[in-house]
């Protein structure tokens, strides 16, 4: 039962891994692309390296460059395939995190429709607190915008995913009203205590593919979610309890 | 399954669902650790455009 549990969260992740690459190249990296001809202006990066792709090998610099020829990409076939691949990996590593907080808070998955739609609640709340309740203070940024400190960024997204989960746990699975409230208590805390916010504002990425971009993100993820939870509500259906390994 | 196996493993004490959650949310964490978060130039190139298009904080 174990194994066909991470089985069947492992194959919900894929497919929606897999269909996570054609939305993307539809929607949002076309803009990580426009982006990047700005960033690579020459505007100097925030983080006050210097970033001239033709000069230093990448593989040498300590801060973040961004070339992405075919050479230095992870698999060697060059930056779709490194996409390809880290979508399934995020799909994959997304879907056991999800199925994981649906075996651990008891959300069992009826056969048919029920299973699926349930799914689809789980889903959406995931999309929410992975990416809707983070975007509220940290908008999706494309390449060349300004930066606050990367760790201390990490740091908060990582808190207000958690306390975001938590909150809407508190909300939709317990019947205490005073719960209830500390859930929203959670969503709304890490928003009040504010993101790292960078010092200089000013960047040369145009404002449109700034906010086309965020509204991109946010759509493309929503799909990604919808389908993985609702693959996951189908597939978790379908694994009989009591059965042994 | 009607019989049980004798040996008390941990999926005899805490439940099989619960033995598939914890491992399912350890090998999740670190998969989407990796994509996301891990701060190694060669999986940050690798999963660049993947990182933005999630909006995990990148660069």
């Amino acid at each position: 039962m174990i194994v066909r549990l991470l089985l069947a969260a492992l194959a919900a992740g894929l497919i929606a891994g897999m269909a996570m690459t054609p939305a993307q190249y539809l929607k949002t990296i076309p803009l990580i692309m426009q982006a990047e001809a700005y960033e690579h202006g020459e505007v100097p990066h925030s983080h006050g390296e210097t970033e001239n792709a033709v000069a230093a090998p990448a593989a040498e610099a300590t801060g973040h460059g961004h070339d992405h020829g075919a050479e230095d990409s992870m698999l060697g076939f060059g930056r779709f395939w490194d996409t390809v691949l880290a979508n399934l990996v995020a799909g994959a590593g997304f879907a056991l995190m999800l199925a994981a907080v649906a075996l651990l808070t008891g959300i069992g998955f009826p056969e048919g429709r029920d299973g699926v739609t349930r799914g689809l609640l789980l889903g959406a709340a995931a999309w929410f607190c992975v990416q809707l309740a983070p975007s509220m203070s940290l908008p999706p940024a494309v390449p060349g915008f300004p930066y606050a400190d990367l760790g201390d960024r990490q740091g908060w997204w990582v808190i207000d995913v958690v306390a975001s989960a938590i909150g809407v746990w508190c909300i939709a699975m317990r019947p205490e009203w005073l719960v209830k409230a500390l859930g929203v208590v959670l969503i709304v805390a890490p928003h009040i205590w504010g993101s790292p916010v960078p010092e200089d504002l000013s960047s040369e990425v145009p404002a449109y593919i700034a906010s086309a971009y965020a509204a991109a993100s946010l759509a493309t993820t929503l799909f990604f979610w919808l389908l993985l939870g609702g693959l996951l509500g189908s597939f978790l259906s379908r694994v009989p309890e009591e059965q042994t390994a | 399954m009607s019989t049980h196996t004798q040996s008390l493993s941990l999926t005899d004490r805490i439940g099989a669902r619960t033995v598939a959650g914890l491992m399912a949310l350890v090998i999740g964490s670190i998969l989407v650790f990796g994509v996301g978060l891990a701060n190694s130039q060669t999986l940050h190139d690798a999963a660049h455009d993947t990182r933005h298009s999630y909006g995990f904080p990148c660069h």
